[in-house]
């Protein structure tokens, strides 16, 4: 009980009291530090299973013979997916995380998703509800690996003034961020030829250019343009993070097929592809794009020899 | 003198009580926050061995398609889920170089037909039916399987030909449970 004490205004609180406020007032706090703890672990558990999720849902993306697959994820909520690589190890690791808005706060999730198999070009955060992705296959001269483009349905391209092929293979992705004519406003122009847009491509001499960063891009026949879409759809240093893990699995495919290659010469196939293939096996992963134009004669060489064999090696 | 000391008994007890209803609610809070969690926990468990089944299933469809196994233009055309026998035996002998690459931890290929409980090596190959790519001596999620075409250059008096047969695929992840 509360009691008034004497005439000199002095309060007097029962033990009890005292005691059941302070006791109160400390359960109350453990309670809410509990539930908040408890919430931040279901955001990261729910950040970090779409994580999975989406790495999961790129399995079927990948192709096997098509030139290209494309599909879109649509999220609940407001979601930014981090795109982070890292070129640890022998092939490096790809890591998704995801941070979504929740009573328009941004909830940061400190779960990493990872990858060692998964090539996934976009900037560093795409942010949106609505996700397009698609896929193509990168061969250097074998293949490589499918290579995955983020965008959010946010992000407008515009590609009115590429090469028709170009402006075909955009209106067959069906992606309605993705313009090949009557582009929008507010959109990202891609540039071929004319050297004053957003992203500028340089067709002929296989580079991309984004302000002031130049990112370089090479590939063979039909699935060429794979690594232009890379450098188009991506921030510099994730393209560039993201071929040298290519070139990191080219070194290790090339192992492959030089084993092959002995394996089947006592079959009486032949043995031209040899000394490419320890070249290849050897290049220097980190030099990152602009190691691929040294590396397409090697590459194209390599091609030819396979081309002009009768058991093909790949 | 005497009332004094039976009044404050009197509040003796009155906060032994209350110190223990505080400590039976909180108790109690407690439990009911542990029931949740482990309800919580379960479905996460269940969620976790759910995305590792997917995971399995959707990639043993696409293993076959990936540049590591795949036939690509070796025997011809392009063709969907045929593995290279050739290429196989070469990435089994640089198996642990790819222990962690496709975050699974089984990788096993079973001839169909005609069967063979014969494990492949470089010494028998190949007259063998059973290839493990990768074998960690972890708790795995149940096998995911897919049959796929398994061709290899062969020869004969006529010359160099291709060779398909029937093969199984099958992958597990790590039960982390």
């Amino acid at each position: 009980m509360i009691k008034k004490r004497g005439n000199k205004g002095a309060i007097e609180i029962s033990f009890g009291w005292l005691f059941a406020i302070v006791a109160g007032i400390a359960i109350i706090f453990a309670a809410i530090y509990l539930s908040s703890k408890f919430i931040q672990v279901g955001q990261e558990s729910i950040g970090a299973q779409t994580g999975k999720e989406i790495g999961i849902l790129l399995d079927p993306l990948e192709t096997s013979f098509e030139s290209s697959q494309t599909t879109s994820i649509t999220i609940p909520s407001e979601t930014r997916i981090h795109n982070k690589c890292e070129e640890t190890g022998k092939f490096g690791r790809q890591f998704i995380q995801l941070d979504q808005k929740n009573f328009n706060k941004w909830v940061k999730t400190d779960v990493d998703v990872g990858f060692n198999n998964k090539y996934i070009f976009s900037g560093k955060e795409v942010e949106g509800k609505k996700f397009y992705i698609f896929s193509k296959p990168f061969n250097f001269p074998f293949k490589i690996a499918d290579l995955f483009y983020i965008t959010s349905e946010k992000e407008i391209y515009c590609f009115d003034t590429a090469p028709e092929e170009i402006k075909e293979e955009i209106f067959k992705l069906n992606q309605s961020n993705l313009f090949s004519k009557n582009c929008p406003e507010n959109k990202m122009d891609v540039c071929f030829g004319v050297s004053k847009c957003d992203i500028n491509v340089n067709y002929a001499r296989g580079y991309v250019e984004k302000g002031e960063d130049r990112m370089y891009f090479s590939g063979l026949g039909e699935d060429s343009t794979s690594l232009m879409y890379a450098a188009i759809f991506s921030e510099e240093a994730v393209y560039e993070c993201q071929v040298s893990r290519l070139l990191m699995r080219l070194k290790e495919t090339s192992i492959l097929y030089k084993d092959k290659e002995l394996l089947t010469a006592k079959k009486g196939c032949e043995t031209n592809l040899e000394g490419d293939l320890i070249a290849l096996s050897k290049i220097d992963s980190s030099s990152g794009s602009n190691g691929l134009v040294t590396l397409k004669m090697t590459v194209d060489g390599a091609e030819e020899k396979n081309n002009a064999r009768s058991c093909l090696l790949w | 003198m005497v009332r004094k000391i039976l009044t404050n008994k009197g509040a003796q007890i009155k906060i032994q009580q209350m110190i223990f209803m505080i400590l039976v609610v909180f108790f109690f809070f407690i439990l009911v926050g542990l029931f949740f969690l482990s309800i919580a926990m379960n479905n996460l468990k269940k969620s976790s061995i759910d995305l590792g089944e997917k995971g399995s299933m959707l990639l043993v469809s696409k293993l076959a398609n990936s540049p590591e196994f795949s036939c690509g233009n070796a025997f011809g055309t392009s063709r969907i889920n045929c593995i290279d026998f050739d290429k196989l035996m070469a990435l089994k002998k640089n198996a642990g170089t790819y222990s962690e690459f496709w975050g699974v931890v089984k990788i096993e290929l079973r001839k169909i037909y005609p069967e063979s409980n014969i494990e492949c090596q470089s010494a028998n190959y190949p007259t063998c039916g059973i290839i493990k790519i990768l074998d960690k001596n972890v708790k795995t999620l149940p096998y995911s399987s897919n049959f796929v075409s398994l061709c290899r250059k062969e020869t004969s008096e006529a010359g160099i030909y291709d060779k398909c047969e029937l093969a199984r695929l099958m992958i597990a992840s790590q039960d982390r449970t």
